[in-house]
């Protein structure tokens, strides 16, 4: 079954000044439990077209439908519940919360999403276990490393179970070992959770663990394969 | 959890939020140094009116305050004064009479008003005694004594012990006069006050005057000025001809004086609290834009827009709030100090004495006022944090995030 429908998926910066033409129609689709990278070179729209999966930009033209629901109709305070509730979210530059400690990013959507302190606390304690950063729970983000931050970013995105993990270039900041360490762990929260993963990304170490890779050049999907 | 936000979010920049807090603390002690001084400068004054000038309660004949004729004087004067003194509400009262003439020396001549006072019971009202300069008080042996400002004593060119002579109108509308021996200087610290009346003693202008006992004014302190208007309605009732009037109906512009403490309180703290404003929004503009990706993170994760304004709110307020507390503080302190010590103004007092200002000015403020002050602060803060928060919930999530 397809929870991400994309269809003629264009999209022009400055479509009245100097239009920037990013996506150039793209179609795909992709089943529950997926583990797909979207790959290509700089500048090739693969980060357009996770935001636009994300709900974080509207395509110019197209249909995007995700999780059954068309959210290109949807207004911004609708897409903002629509992202609390469905999408994780895994950025190259961590974004964690500055002021919160390691376990506090970690359950923060859980509390927008006003979960029970027994819920959150519960959740936490597996997630930060599974990223192995059980020991970190209560150290500030300047107090972690490069790939300690992205593990607690991976822990908050999965925390309220999200239907989908949307990562941008995940690895792009760390070494060899934490990338290692990175995948493994959420291939094993793929398998284990069942949720589907979308990464954008030109980093041959994650290409190479997933399990379908659609690469996009200039806007547009010129290969598509499933392993 | 915005709140816990919130407040770690200000220390993020300590140095920042540090600046913001000390301009608020000096803004809010700025305002109540110069409230309680000018309110302590203008209660000198009101104080010094009363207590040399107008006492809290003055009673005429009614007809005295129409035309000032010396023929208008106080009906059974010496009972309703001996009623006044037994009022338990009463510190002090004294008989006077007043009227208008004319004083000349060898030297030069001056209108004025001549006041005709008991020594002790004016003594007791106004410690006139104390405002002795050079010479003596009434000495009850020497015979027509007169007490006369410096000023005067300069204008008319005589010293003390030397003679002086004042014409003015008796009872029958006669033109009479009388020589008195000036037995000392007086200074109220008031020049104009000062300026255009003398002292002499009751009896003696009396006799001058054709009339033994009459008084046109007796005038009345309280122990409490808190009683005025009750005061004031007792005295009425003990003879409702005579017109009882307290120094505000004496002197409206008392009233003008007063009411002029709040406004300037208000006027001072909209200015300070003017250019409060726009420091809070510059230094939350800053924290806005500083965080801009971070805020376009929380959007993204699925922070609403009306959480994300009230985060930038609560930053703002707690700002206010951490630094109101210290400035009122500061300013609490600054204000007892300096009611005790005062403030020297001697160096102005030739200015300031034209204006009936003493040299010394007491800075007061009444406690409302300080937290008038906090809740000014309060609105400050929340419309200062208003631009910022709005800046905020405008991003696009998208370019906020991207903007690596």
């Amino acid at each position: 079954m397809s929870v991400i429908i994309a269809k003629g998926i264009k999209k022009v910066y400055n479509p009245k000044t100097i239009p920037v033409h990013a996506l150039n129609g793209v179609d795909f689709s992709i089943e529950k439990g997926e583990f797909t990278a979207i790959v290509g070179p700089s500048g090739s729209g693969k980060t357009t077209l996770l935001n636009i999966i994300g709900g974080l930009d509207n395509p110019s033209e197209g249909y995007i439908e995700v999780g059954g629901q068309d959210i290109s109709k949807l207004s911004d305070n609708e897409l903002i519940e629509f992202r609390k509730n469905n999408i994780g979210f895994v950025f190259q530059a961590y974004n964690l919360i500055p002021v919160m400690t390691a376990k506090e990013n970690v359950e923060f959507v859980m509390l927008l999403q006003k979960r029970s302190q027994e819920e959150r606390d519960a959740r936490v304690d597996e997630l930060m276990e599974a990223v192995g950063i059980s020991d970190k729970k209560d150290k500030r983000p300047s107090q972690l490393s490069g790939g300690q931050q992205q593990r607690v970013a991976v822990a908050r995105a999965l925390a309220p179970k999200p239907h989908f993990i949307l990562a941008d270039e995940p690895t792009a900041n760390l070494d060899s070992k934490s990338t290692s360490n990175l995948l493994d762990i959420m291939a094993n929260l793929n398998k284990k959770e069942n949720m589907t993963f979308v990464f954008s990304t030109h980093d041959q170490r994650v290409i190479d663990r997933a399990r379908r890779v659609i690469t996009i050049d200039d806007g547009r999907v010129v290969s598509d394969e499933v392993r | 959890m915005l709140i816990k936000i919130a407040w770690r979010n200000i220390w993020r920049s300590r140095t920042r939020s540090l600046v913001v807090i000390g301009s608020i603390v000096i803004g809010v002690w700025a305002v109540i140094a110069l409230i309680s001084f000018s309110s302590g400068m203008v209660t000198t004054f009101i104080n010094n009116s009363i207590k040399n000038e107008l006492s809290h309660i003055q009673i005429h004949n009614a007809g005295f305050l129409k035309e000032r004729g010396v023929k208008f004087s106080i009906d059974k004067n010496a009972d309703l004064f001996e009623k006044i003194k037994n009022d338990p509400n009463v510190l002090a009262a004294s008989q006077r009479t007043v009227n208008t003439g004319m004083i000349s020396s060898a030297k030069g001549a001056r209108g004025l008003m001549i006041v005709g006072v008991d020594p002790e019971t004016e003594d007791e009202l106004t410690g006139l005694s104390d405002n002795i300069k050079e010479g003596d008080y009434f000495n009850p042996k020497k015979r027509n004594p007169i007490l006369i400002s410096k000023k005067m004593a300069e204008k008319l060119q005589v010293k003390v012990r030397q003679k002086v002579v004042l014409t003015f109108q008796n009872k029958q509308n006669d033109i009479a006069t009388g020589a008195f021996r000036i037995a000392g200087f007086f200074s109220t610290g008031n020049t104009n006050f000062d300026g255009f009346r003398v002292y002499t003693r009751r009896s003696d202008i009396n006799r001058l005057m054709g009339e033994e006992n009459i008084a046109h004014q007796i005038a009345v302190s309280l122990k409490d000025p808190k009683t005025l208007l009750a005061s004031q309605t007792a005295i009425q009732e003990m003879n409702p001809s005579l017109s009882v009037q307290t120094y505000k109906e004496v002197s409206p512009e008392i009233n003008l004086f007063e009411s002029q403490i709040a406004i300037s309180a208000g006027i001072f703290t909209f200015i300070v609290m003017l250019a409060l404003i726009f420091g809070i929004i510059n230094t939350m503009l800053m924290a806005v834009l500083e965080r801009y990706r971070e805020l376009g993170m929380l959007m993204s994760v699925g922070m609403k827009k009306g959480q994300i304004f009230l985060m930038i709110m609560l930053e703002t307020i707690m700002l206010g709030m951490v630094a109101a507390p210290f400035g009122l503080l500061f300013g609490y302190a600054t204000v007892k100090w300096l009611s005790k010590r005062g403030i020297d103004l001697s160096a102005y007092s030739d200015g300031l004495q034209q204006f009936g200002m003493s040299e010394k000015i007491y800075p007061d403020l009444s406690p409302e006022y300080y937290g008038m002050l906090a809740v000014a602060v309060a609105i400050t803060s929340i419309l200062a944090s208003i631009y910022p928060a709005l800046k905020a919930i405008r991003l696009k999530p998208v370019e906020a995030i991207r903007q690596l």
